[in-house]
């Protein structure tokens, strides 16, 4: 018998109730039970290792570190006790950083979302012909490296970035030469452009998804009734995504506001700070940023803000599970 | 079935037969036959590179019964590999020493092994004099490295001579007019502007990385007699005068003043250094700060044109210059080398005299040997430029020379630095120029201050008063001699 039964329950009975299976399972001892389902811990194992070893180790490590004034080399032997978290909360640049990780988030989710469900409408279309080229097309920002796609941007702006200054002056719409990653006026504002582009494909493919579930019985039904496309669109579309639009809202506001990689590429923070995030924040401080041959990293300082940032964060998503889940005890309630 | 199970078994232990055999590999085995010995070298120098492999060539051809096997790293993970290659007990035999933890914390966790077996009085006497003291590269009696480098400025003006021919720029021979004062910049700025191709701009820099303005405050304050430059304190008080000394606010003005004239490539603030360099070698712009390993990469690409000074200054005679300290660290041997005589052997050969006049030769930067650094020996023209302006480059006091403690002052980073500050600075998002300077001459106090207070409390006598030498006269132009405490 191959080892792969070791997957499937013992079928005791054809179809036993689920109470009944309970007090069953109840009833063996835990180290059995887990024996029985063996294969499914071995299938677990190495990403759950992964997971231990890269994500949940270095979270509670972190935690002893931020108590140390400590610069990564060695071990940390200076303790200073809660010092690190007050010059967190009254360093201003910490809390500049929190703002325009704010601002990125409240411009970018909306306006990504708005433009993904509106090309995930288009695509979904079934007369659209070539629908699979525009999405391949949509999606593939998604998968080149911020890195690269920020390399890529910082040189069409250095490259090309004057011809748009000299045209906007031409235009009499500026009238001086614009440095456009080194505009603080400019600055976050292209971060912002660049990370509504870069991740849009995923978001389309989310609502792709949740749209092709949505019934075309439904449409025909309405249709039928005379109901035109706005009104199906708001009275079917919006009401039937709502589950799936509730958790691409939820991962794109947890998503943005975890953005690093291309702010560190494309301005690493600057201009003096002016889009500066809190995750380049805190990597600035853990090694250096751009001065790192200069600047001695502050290991313990970096440790605390990320620390102090994961308890807002984690706050912020309690709150928004709460307010989803009143909005929608509310709605059920109304119907 | 069965097929399939010893399928399975097979291939998992060839998996892990090869995953072993792999991992034993890289571990690395018995390096060396019975009549070889193979020394593991560390670094992270990539232009200096062709000189290290070239000794290491000529050194394997005198020892043929020792090999270097070179690992070049990152420079900025560095330290933190060498720390990993301590953790996991497998430290290079030479290496050269990671700027963190300094020296003196790497002596006392007992990562570097005393040289003072090899390195006799006689051996040191090659060196200059004063080249070796305790703070520096002594610690309790006990030599663990020595320096390499010799000192000239390490910044420079660089011109691009074409850029200043057009322009107009030249004296009656037809050569380019190189600029000394800050006057004679503004002109030539001024003088490439006038010629009116838009293209071509007076100056021109890559800040994008935001450290690289700080070097033109260096260029330009040293020669008006701000002591402590861009990044340090002044000396004769122990005190940063960033926000007290009017060169700072005196250049700041002038910079700026440049920038509202357009003076500057548009986009000097995002692009890179490197950016920088190659639009400087195109002509994009006629006067940039680097230093001289900008050279190695335009003579890559043929580009010889262009000339260099440094010191700038207000008026006619300096105020201030460059000042270096003396001794050194550069390469040290592990504590744990099972081949400490071979080790001593290769770092012998890299701090010998030879190997010094090949470093200069190549164009890598001075050396320490001050016999090596001859400008008519020099046969690259700008390089030898760069050699002639040793002279500008004078003896500081070394507070650790009278005071061997401070050595164990740790003085941590400051938020927001001189980088930052002059990006605010030129980007007008700082208005009140000479407050942001004051509050950072304040802040970079503080933290030594601090590293001072956490020094004496680990018992060490090191005070504020270590820092101060009211005797000494950086406009008198000649060297400080530090005196050692009684």
């Amino acid at each position: 018998m191959s080892s792969m039964s070791g997957m499937q329950s013992p079928p005791a009975q054809a179809n036993p109730k689920p109470a009944a299976r309970k007090t069953e399972r109840k009833q063996q001892p835990l180290w059995r039970q887990i024996l029985a389902q063996g294969w499914s811990y071995i299938y677990l194992a190495p990403m759950a290792i992964l997971l231990i070893v890269f994500i949940v180790y270095p979270l509670f490590a972190s935690l002893g570190y931020t108590l140390y004034n400590w610069n990564g080399i060695g071990d940390p032997s200076d303790f200073v006790g809660l010092e690190n978290f007050q010059r967190v909360m009254q360093d201003s640049i910490f809390w500049q950083s929190f703002l325009h990780t704010f601002i990125y988030m409240a411009v970018l989710v909306p306006v990504q979302l708005a433009l993904a469900l509106a090309l995930a409408l288009v695509l979904n279309n079934p007369k659209l012909r070539f629908a699979t080229f525009y999405r391949v097309v949509y999606f593939i920002p998604v998968v080149t490296s911020a890195a690269v796609v920020g390399i890529v941007i910082r040189l069409i702006l250095s490259n090309f970035g004057d011809a748009i200054s000299n045209l906007l002056q031409f235009l009499h719409l500026s009238h001086e030469h614009i440095d456009w990653l080194a505009d603080p006026r400019f600055a976050l504002w292209i971060v912002i452009i660049v990370g509504i582009w870069n991740t849009l494909g995923y978001n389309l493919v989310y609502f792709l998804a949740g749209l092709q579930t949505i019934p075309t019985e439904l449409y025909e039904a309405a249709r039928i009734d005379g109901a035109g496309a706005f009104a199906r669109f708001f009275f079917i579309t919006i009401p039937m995504l709502r589950g799936v639009g509730l958790v691409i809202v939820i991962l794109a506001v947890l998503g943005s506001l975890q953005v690093f990689d291309l702010v560190q590429v494309l301005t690493a923070g600057g201009p003096y700070f002016a889009s500066e995030v809190v995750n380049t924040y805190i990597y600035h401080q853990a090694f250096g940023g751009y001065s790192a041959t200069y600047v001695d990293p502050d290991i313990g300082f970096a440790s605390a803000a990320s620390f102090f940032y994961g308890i807002i964060l984690l706050g912020l998503s309690i709150l928004q599970v709460i307010a989803f889940r009143q909005i929608a005890r509310r709605r059920a309630n109304t119907q | 079935m069965q097929g399939s199970r010893i399928n399975r078994r097979y291939f998992l232990m060839s998996a892990a037969a090869t995953t072993l055999g792999s991992a034993l590999v890289a571990c690395g085995g018995p390096s060396s036959s019975s009549s070889t010995v193979t020394l593991n070298f560390w670094d992270y120098w990539v232009t200096q590179a062709p000189w290290v492999d070239n000794e290491i060539k000529l050194f394997q051809q005198k020892h043929p019964s020792i090999k270097i096997k070179k690992t070049t790293n990152v420079t900025d993970q560095y330290p933190n590999l060498f720390d990993l290659a301590i953790k996991s007990n497998k430290q290079p035999d030479v290496f050269m020493l990671a700027s963190t933890p300094k020296i003196n914390d790497q002596v006392a966790r007992g990562w570097l092994m005393p040289l003072d077996k090899w390195a006799t009085e006689e051996w040191r006497s090659k060196f200059p004099q004063g080249s070796f003291f305790e703070g520096n590269n002594i610690f309790n009696g006990k030599l663990y490295s020595a320096p390499l480098v010799g000192s000239a400025p390490w910044i420079q003006f660089y011109i691009n001579n074409a850029v200043f021919k057009a322009a107009g720029i030249t004296n009656p021979d037809g050569s380019v007019k190189i600029p000394q004062t800050w006057d004679d910049i503004s002109r030539a700025a001024d003088a490439i502007k006038k010629k009116g191709d838009n293209d071509v701009f007076p100056f021109g820099f890559g800040n994008g990385q935001a450290f690289i303005l700080p070097w033109w405050l260096e260029m330009f304050v040293r020669g008006a007699g701000a002591v402590g430059g861009a990044y340090d304190k002044d000396l004769r008080t122990g005190k940063y005068t960033f926000g007290t000394d009017r060169a700072y606010t005196d250049f700041i003005e002038l910079l700026l003043e440049w920038k509202k004239k357009n003076y500057f490539y548009p986009n000097s603030m995002s692009i890179s250094d490197e950016q920088a360099r190659a639009l400087f070698e195109r002509g994009k712009f006629g006067m940039t700060v680097g230093g001289v390993w900008n050279q190695p990469e335009w003579k890559q690409h043929k580009f010889t044109d262009f000339s260099l000074m440094t010191l700038p200054t207000p008026d006619e005679k300096p105020k201030g210059y460059f000042y270096h300290g003396i001794g050194g660290t550069l390469w040290g041997m592990s504590a744990k080398t099972k081949h400490a005589d071979e080790a001593w052997a290769w770092m012998d050969w890299l701090y010998s005299k030879e190997a010094g006049k090949r470093w200069v030769e190549m164009g890598e930067d001075l050396s320490v040997y001050p016999e090596n650094n001859d400008p008519a020996n020099v046969k690259d023209k700008q390089f030898a430029q760069y050699v002639a302006t040793a002279k500008l480059s004078l003896l500081a006091p070394i507070p650790e020379v009278r005071n061997p403690a401070v050595s164990q002052v740790i003085q941590n980073s400051v938020k927001p630095d001189i980088s930052d500050v002059m990006t605010g600075i030129y980007t007008g998002q700082i208005g009140d120029v000479k407050a942001a300077l004051s509050e950072l001459a304040a802040r970079m106090q503080k933290s030594l201050d601090d590293g001072i207070k956490q020094a004496q409390q680990k018992g060490h006598k090191v005070g504020a008063a270590d820092y101060a030498f009211p005797d000494w006269d950086p406009a008198a132009g000649k060297d400080y001699i530090t005196k050692p405490a009684s």
